[in-house]
């Protein structure tokens, strides 16, 4: 369900005949998701160089042959990514190790950068697509450690340090507009940049999202409740979509509340 | 050094290997499970090449397997990632050991660099990176990024140097005898590299005659003029895959990467697969050619 509701949710971000940029996993099924229902328009673009895709079964990510074959265009990475820089990408998702609360992101390094206790795979195209697309959605899982105080390393600019950091920055791409969790949908207060809590899931509360996040989180006075997934979106993920339950496990009973 | 003279571009896989000396600052072609040159990869380790640089975008599986040898001294990287698969075991546990130097970039900057040597500058201006770590932390490039105002509108851009590799190793689809190459599908940052590159050498999954070149021009990434040497390795980015040709062998690559969790099992998998197999095609026989023909490309789907 948590899976479920977080690719719905993403889904819903997207709108018809826009460009966006894709990653593995959860943002991949959530572009299907969204292909098959409101927005059959939308153009998927991958970083390896796939214009177009049209993808028969759920990659296991951007370079698979999956997405390459019998897509628009099979073009170079730099093409893929000039297209970002050109202005021309509306809105990215990116997945995160750490995010911060200005929606900055970590994919390179925890502990220290020279000598780290767990390296990661790096930014790859995910500054690129931060830096330079007109929006950007971030799907993470909501647990504290992802949702630091302070990142280890600052690998993909969120609003870097609020306010109009960013755009003093150079950065000439909107930033994140959403981050979509498994608890979750959260957004960013409009001056200070802070990350504001927008709609928790059905069945979590205010304080649970609050315990799983390591910064203090805008909460306005109303929280709505995130719409729930509908019966044909459910049908959509499990049956056309992911019917493996690759990347939606199927849901697990919950863990009994400690007292 | 040896060099090979115009003419006799097609040369053996060790032969190949034997053109990359000791300490050569590499760049080397892959994205993902794909186009990545690990004959030559595997050919440069059982030589005992090694103590190289490296200037990456997707190379993962070339770099984590010169980490997990011990041949990889440092690297500037954007992503070493197995798709779907996780981290790259030797390589993350290189860094985290303080053995393997890295500094990083993104894709578009680190493409960049070489750009700017394609194109002859020093320099090309891009608007990524900005206010983030990959500009602040430079243990290795301090001076290869510069933040400066567009001349001309005053906008604020990051600088990045042109990059010349001594080397680039590239793995492609098909060539003729003049090193006229083509790649079908997808073709990663072949270009830039091998622009940016002194010296290009390619293995192929097929030699084929230049007129089939010339019948299909257009699918011609590299011209002969930029190509030193070419090798004709069939499944020569085996356990990646090549479009058109095979799709990437899971299997293996499950393998490799429980290989991969510590320094004792990857030693087992580099005595297995590298040193206890004298060339490529008595790799490709412990492979098996049932494996090998399972990999084998649908061709209207192309994998």
């Amino acid at each position: 369900m948590g899976q479920e509701i977080m690719a719905v949710a993403a889904a819903r971000e997207l709108r018809d005949n826009e460009m966006a940029f894709i990653g593995t996993g959860l943002p991949m099924i959530a572009a299907y998701l969204a292909t098959f229902t409101h927005a059959p328009g939308l153009t998927l673009i991958f970083e390896s160089g796939i214009i177009g895709a049209q993808p028969r079964g759920l990659a296991i990510g951007v370079g698979d042959f999956k997405l390459l074959s019998h897509c628009q265009k099979a073009t170079s990475l730099y093409y893929a990514l000039s297209l970002l820089q050109a202005g021309r990408v509306d809105v990215g998702f990116l997945g995160a190790a750490e995010v911060d609360q200005y929606g900055n992101i970590n994919s390179t390094a925890i502990g220290d950068y020279r000598r780290p206790t767990v390296r990661l795979p790096g930014s790859g195209g995910a500054n690129d697509i931060a830096s330079l697309a007109k929006r950007v959605i971030i799907i993470v899982g909501h647990q504290r450690r992802k949702f630091p105080a302070r990142l280890h390393y600052l690998t993909t600019p969120g609003f870097l340090d609020g306010g109009d950091s960013r755009r003093r920055a150079g950065l000439v791409g909107g930033g994140p507009s959403r981050v979509i969790t498994d608890l979750a949908v959260l957004g960013f207060e409009p001056v200070s940049k802070r990350m504001q809590l927008e709609s928790v899931h059905p069945g979590v509360t205010v304080e649970d999202v609050k315990a799983e996040t390591g910064f203090e989180l805008l909460v306005p006075s109303t929280i709505p409740e995130t719409v729930p997934p509908t019966l044909g979106e459910i049908r959509l993920l499990r049956e056309r979509i992911d019917p493996e339950g690759e990347y939606l496990a199927p849901p697990q009973p919950a863990a009994p509340k400690a007292v | 050094m040896t060099q090979v003279s115009h003419g006799q571009k097609l040369i053996s896989l060790a032969e190949a290997a034997a053109l990359v000396p000791d300490g050569a600052h590499l760049t080397i072609s892959g994205f993902a499970h794909s186009l990545a040159p690990l004959a030559l990869v595997r050919e440069l380790i059982r030589q005992g090449k090694g103590n190289f640089e490296l200037t990456s975008m997707g190379d993962c599986w070339a770099a984590d397997m010169l980490a997990g040898a011990g041949r990889l001294k440092r690297t500037r990287l954007s992503n070493y990632m197995f798709e779907g698969f996780g981290r790259c075991p030797n390589f993350s546990r290189a860094v985290e050991a303080g053995e393997v130097e890295a500094d990083d970039y993104s894709h578009f900057a680190i493409t960049s660099r070489w750009v700017a040597a394609a194109l002859g500058l020093p320099s090309m201006p891009v608007r990524v990176m900005l206010g983030t770590d990959l500009v602040r932390k430079k243990p290795l490039d301090r001076d290869a990024i510069a933040e400066a105002p567009c001349p001309l509108t005053g906008e604020p851009l990051l600088f990045v140097r042109a990059s010349r590799p001594d080397f680039a190793l590239v793995h492609a689809s098909r060539a003729d005898a003049e090193g006229n190459v083509q790649v079908f599908g997808t073709v990663s940052t072949i270009e830039e590299q091998a622009r940016a590159a002194r010296r290009v050498i390619v293995t192929v999954e097929e030699i084929v005659s230049g007129q089939t070149i010339r019948e299909q021009p257009e699918s011609t990434l590299l011209p002969g003029f930029l190509v030193e040497a070419v090798v004709h390795v069939p499944y020569g980015a085996h356990p990646a895959g090549m479009f058109r040709h095979y799709n990437f062998d899971r299997q293996h690559v499950e393998h490799y990467v429980r290989a991969g969790k510590s320094p004792e099992t990857f030693r087992q998998y580099l005595e297995a697969y590298v040193f206890g197999v004298p060339d490529h095609y008595a790799y490709l026989r412990k492979i098996g050619i049932r494996r090998l023909m399972e990999l084998r490309a649908d061709p209207w789907w192309g994998y």
